[in-house]
């Protein structure tokens, strides 16, 4: 055991070092983001947008998300969210786009003084319907135009009339940016910008698969805070950099045999968005308890890389079939392979008030995959930003009687 | 290895009232106790203790306690701590081991619990975060009806035409009530739509986890006749009860107080 792990010793679980790297790259990241706006050339793109056409095009992105992850990481969730409640927004409606809504319309009294402003937003529909409406209604306080990035939810196989639907998007797409953005678009810039997005995919999934290592060398708040460039950096040397880093640290505690936790007893799935405002808390305190989450189903949802002769067609084969914009049996079948692939003893499931699109069906798909597996799994409810939906006492019972199964 | 010991002590603390069991290792209970929960949990649950001590006539001090119900972390003398969902199971297996299917009700939460071969729970669904299927639901019920809350289950039992009552807020459900009441509506139609619109939310809870006969019910609500007879119909299934329904929680703590 080296100097430094006798040095977090007491700790339940074990810091990473590329944390201070991933820091410093999403510090730039956000200080570039500012200085693309008032350059006139910032996008917000949501989390399955197909970032590397922009990004090939020389438009920087900001990603009102994982803006609304910083707020509910720092606690101020149900005060920004407020805001956009009292312009008449529903409590129903997503807590990302309340958040985001709530910080534009006061960008003073939200963290880091809000995103930078926007010149255009594009929104792609592969993750849910919301984020058209909240992006008009941003685009409204804004001025900002918004582009609908349409991806058609597949069942089994994508009909051809579909991929030319999608691909007609790209295309369309191609001409927003260069019209709104005075850019033009290269085939072969778009090729290099796929190649390093690929990359860092492949860097992180390497990471992610590592995990299947007894104990695991990640723990969920880790894959959590170090997906942050595979969402934003996609297409970028950063993101390179990072995954590289980590990687290189996951592999050392694979072949030290240390896990993310100290005493790993019991190994579960974990499913949907995590809760933002108590995620440490939340994870360190199952951690104490033996727990750990050596796999989830949201941070290997970013694992598409775009290849092959035609890379319009690989753009619409990657977004149209991000998972959520399948049938609820992808999902299903998505967690039933990491469950047996990860050697998990059990899952619970998020149910995130907020994101219907995610959280839909999960009391079958509990059912369905207890079934499948022979492991025990148990439904919480609350959100990822507003801890207004979030109640201790009652998801505690829950959490406690699962883990009291494996006794 | 742990002590092995031959009593052991069990309080279930509930949102309405608080119990305890003391029971020896053949499972013979020697003493329970229910006492109103009230404002202080740690106080109900001393009462509790003093109860069992002086009906059991033994002196407590040192033997195993585990406790149970949303209240069990607020006792400081307790050894352990262990959700409801697996003291329910517990001791409805001590009682009837044939029970696979088991619907508890309390004051602030109904449960649905799928019971293993060994007495372990092997799935569970709980309600939502809304009362509406819950024992408060009744008590508001019973309220508004001006009757106690034993007599709302005979009354309701007393209706030939039970009133359309909604089940998807108990606050809602109550202005719905005094509407019902402001056109005339007969209190035992009142009271039978109210268990209804309550049983039917139970049941549909029971059908998700799976309904597996025989079906055990427990929880201070398995006393009302009213809400046996509407989840019976609704589940097309008998139920089983215990004698004291509202104390399977505590008597599965003290059983594993007593292997602790």
């Amino acid at each position: 055991m080296g100097q430094e792990e006798r040095h977090t010793e007491e700790k339940v679980y074990r810091q990473l070092r590329a944390n201070s790297l991933l820091q410093e790259i999403m510090l730039r990241y956000m200080m570039e983001g500012q200085a693309a706006s008032e350059q006139g050339k910032l996008a917000w793109v949501t989390s399955g947008f197909p970032v590397e056409i922009p990004v090939t095009m020389g438009v920087n992105v900001s990603y009102p998300e994982q803006y609304g992850a910083i707020i509910g990481s720092q606690k101020v969730g149900p005060e920004i969210c407020g805001f956009a409640e009292e312009l008449g927004y529903s409590q129903e409606l997503c807590s990302y786009a309340r958040s985001s809504i709530g910080s534009v319309r006061y960008p003073e009294k939200s963290p880091l003084d809000g995103l930078p402003k926007p010149q255009a937003l594009l929104a792609c529909n592969n993750i849910c319907g919301t984020v058209l409406r909240w992006y008009d209604a941003v685009s409204q306080m804004t001025g900002a135009p918004v582009f609908l990035f349409d991806t058609p939810p597949t069942e089994g196989d994508q009909p051809s009339h579909h991929r030319e639907y999608v691909r007609q998007s790209v295309l369309r797409l191609i001409d927003f940016l260069s019209r709104t953005f005075h850019t033009s678009f290269s085939e072969e810039r778009l090729r290099k910008v796929g190649e390093l997005s690929g990359e860092a995919i492949d860097l992180w999934t390497r990471s992610l698969k590592a995990c299947r290592n007894r104990p695991s060398p990640l723990n969920c708040a880790d894959r959590f805070l170090a997906m942050a460039p595979i969402v934003a950096l996609r297409g970028t040397e950063p993101a390179i950099e990072f995954y590289q880093a980590l990687l290189e640290e996951v592999q050392e505690r694979v072949s030290q045999g240390l896990g993310a936790i100290r005493d790993e007893r019991i190994r579960l799935l974990w499913d949907d968005i995590p809760p933002w405002f108590t995620i440490f808390r939340f994870f360190n305190g199952l951690a104490a308890r033996g727990v750990v989450f050596p796999a989830d189903t949201y941070t290997h949802a970013w694992s598409g890389s775009l290849a092959g002769a035609d890379l319009l067609d690989s753009v619409v084969s990657v977004y149209s079939n991000v998972y959520l914009n399948k049938g609820l049996e992808a999902k299903v079948d998505k967690m039933c392979e990491l469950i047996k692939e990860y050697s998990l003893d059990g899952f619970i499931m998020f149910s995130v008030r907020s994101c219907k699109r995610y959280s839909l069906g999960q009391l079958v798909s509990k059912e369905l995959v207890m079934e499948r597996t022979g492991v025990p799994g148990v439904v919480i409810e609350g959100d990822m930003v507003d801890s207004r939906l979030f109640n201790d006492a009652q998801i505690q019972t829950r959490l406690d009687a699962l883990l009291e199964m494996f006794l | 290895m742990a002590r092995r010991t031959t009593i052991g002590i069990g309080l279930d603390i509930g949102s309405t009232t608080t119990k305890g069991i003391l029971v020896d290792s053949s499972g013979t209970v020697l003493a329970a106790s229910l006492v109103t929960t009230g404002a202080s949990a740690p106080i109900a649950a001393r009462h509790v203790m003093d109860e069992l001590s002086q009906t059991s006539g033994k002196e407590l001090t040192g033997l195993p306690i585990i406790t149970t119900g949303y209240g069990r972390t607020s006792v400081e003398f307790a050894h352990e701590t262990v959700t409801e969902i697996t003291c329910h199971s517990m001791g409805v297996h001590s009682l009837n081991p044939d029970i696979r299917l088991l619907i508890d009700v309390g004051g602030q939460d109904s449960k649905v619990i799928r019971i293993g071969p060994n007495g372990r729970p092997t799935d569970f669904e709980l309600n939502d975060k809304c009362s509406a299927g819950t024992g408060r639901f009744l008590e508001v019920m019973a309220r508004v009806l001006e009757v106690s809350i034993d007599d709302l289950g005979p009354l309701a039992l007393r209706s030939t035409s039970p009133s359309t009552i909604s089940s998807t807020c108990t606050v809602f459900a109550e202005s719905e009530v005094v509407g019902r009441i402001g056109t005339g509506a007969a209190p035992a139609d009142i009271a039978a739509g109210a268990h209804l619109a309550m049983a039917g939310k139970v049941a549909t809870l029971a059908k998700r986890v799976g309904l597996v006969t025989p079906v055990g019910v427990t929880g201070g609500v398995a006393l009302n006749p009213a809400f046996r007879h509407y989840l019976s119909k609704q589940l097309n299934s008998s139920l089983w009860m215990p004698d004291k329904p509202q104390l399977t929680g505590a008597l599965g703590a003290a059983i594993l107080a007593v292997k602790r």
